[in-house]
């Protein structure tokens, strides 16, 4: 992650000296502008990552990964979904945990719907969400992407 | 002070609960303060590049070329660009958040920042480890129902957010 983050800042910084020549105060806008946006977020984004610590910490998607069990249906793909919202983690740690999840005999269809879940969703980071996009976008955003997580699994279900 | 714990909440919320946290077990909210700040150090450099690109995002892209590209003009393509954003991107999701805004308010359709929000759930670079861990079968019916769901899902949070004026 760090590397990819260190080739992401190197393209953007080469953009910055790439410009500097063409328009030097339209430049050093663009630095105003990009300091002022991240210190504005600077104190949620902060607060977000102490949030997930502190889940990481006392609600670990092992644990909640654990309420999946065996079951099959409909109502895992409910279970799955909730869990999946409530859990925060890296996107590469959801595959080792799908895994052992596997081998302990969940149902597949709710396993995709755990992962879509982790990923697409989050009550952590929605007051963040509300705050960047507002909260009409936010609480929609998240509660269609519940169901959508539901449907992923159902359709997954129906193909395997 | 009183305006500034309104607008820090957030903040101050979670200081809050980490002070609890503190006095009733110190050692897991030492764990839970060091997970946090692994964390973000490990994406440290990417929100820095990707607050860069806001600002560039404001001063050198003109608004009419957003609105081409990815608002109502831009039509189906738009809507593939968000897939392709959406499974490409790395990071956590939020921290692109600000980014997104910034595109919205510029002239992206609310379907294209949902879509990209959507797709994330797909790693194109991580299917080789997904193939892996859970099966061919698994991760290609995976990615292509994310895919064909990401689209409608957009449209749906698009046809909401402009029903009504924003909250």
């Amino acid at each position: 992650m760090i590397s990819v983050g260190l080739i992401y800042l190197v393209i953007i910084i080469g953009c910055y000296i790439f410009l500097w020549p063409v328009d030097k105060d339209k430049v050093l806008q663009s630095l105003r502008l990009s300091w002022q946006s991240l210190f504005k977020l600077l104190p949620f984004l902060i607060a977000i990552f102490g949030l997930v610590g502190l889940f990481q910490e006392f609600i670990p998607p092992e644990l909640i990964a654990r309420f999946l069990g065996k079951s099959s249906g409909l109502g895992s793909l409910l279970i799955s979904a909730f869990a999946g919202a409530i859990s925060i983690g890296p996107p590469l740690a959801a595959y080792p945990l799908a895994e052992t999840l596997l081998n302990a005999g969940a149902w597949p269809p709710a396993i995709a719907t755990f992962i879509f879940s982790w990923i697409a969703i989050g009550i952590i980071t929605l007051p963040f969400e509300a705050t960047t996009f507002g909260v009409r976008f936010a609480l929609f955003r998240n509660g269609i992407s519940f169901i959508t997580a539901i449907l992923s699994g159902f359709i997954l279900g129906l193909l395997l | 002070m009183m305006n500034l714990l309104r607008a820090q909440w957030l903040f101050a919320a979670t200081f809050l609960l980490y002070g609890l946290t503190f006095l009733i077990t110190p050692e897991r909210a030492e764990k839970a303060l060091s997970s946090a700040a692994i964390t973000f150090s490990s994406v440290l450099l990417l929100i820095i590049a990707v607050f860069g690109l806001v600002g560039l995002l404001q001063t050198w892209i003109r608004r009419e070329f957003i609105v081409s590209m990815l608002g109502r003009e831009g039509g189906i393509k738009s809507l593939m660009i968000g897939v392709l954003c959406g499974t490409l991107l790395i990071g956590p999701a939020y921290i692109i958040f600000p980014l997104l805004m910034e595109i919205q308010k510029r002239g992206a359709r609310w379907a294209v920042i949902t879509i990209v929000l959507t797709s994330y759930t797909i790693k194109l670079q991580m299917i080789p480890i997904e193939v892996e861990f859970l099966g061919w079968p698994f991760a290609l019916g995976r990615a292509l129902i994310t895919i064909a769901l990401a689209i409608p899902t957009g449209l749906l949070v698009e046809a909401i957010m402009e029903k009504k004026p924003k909250l």
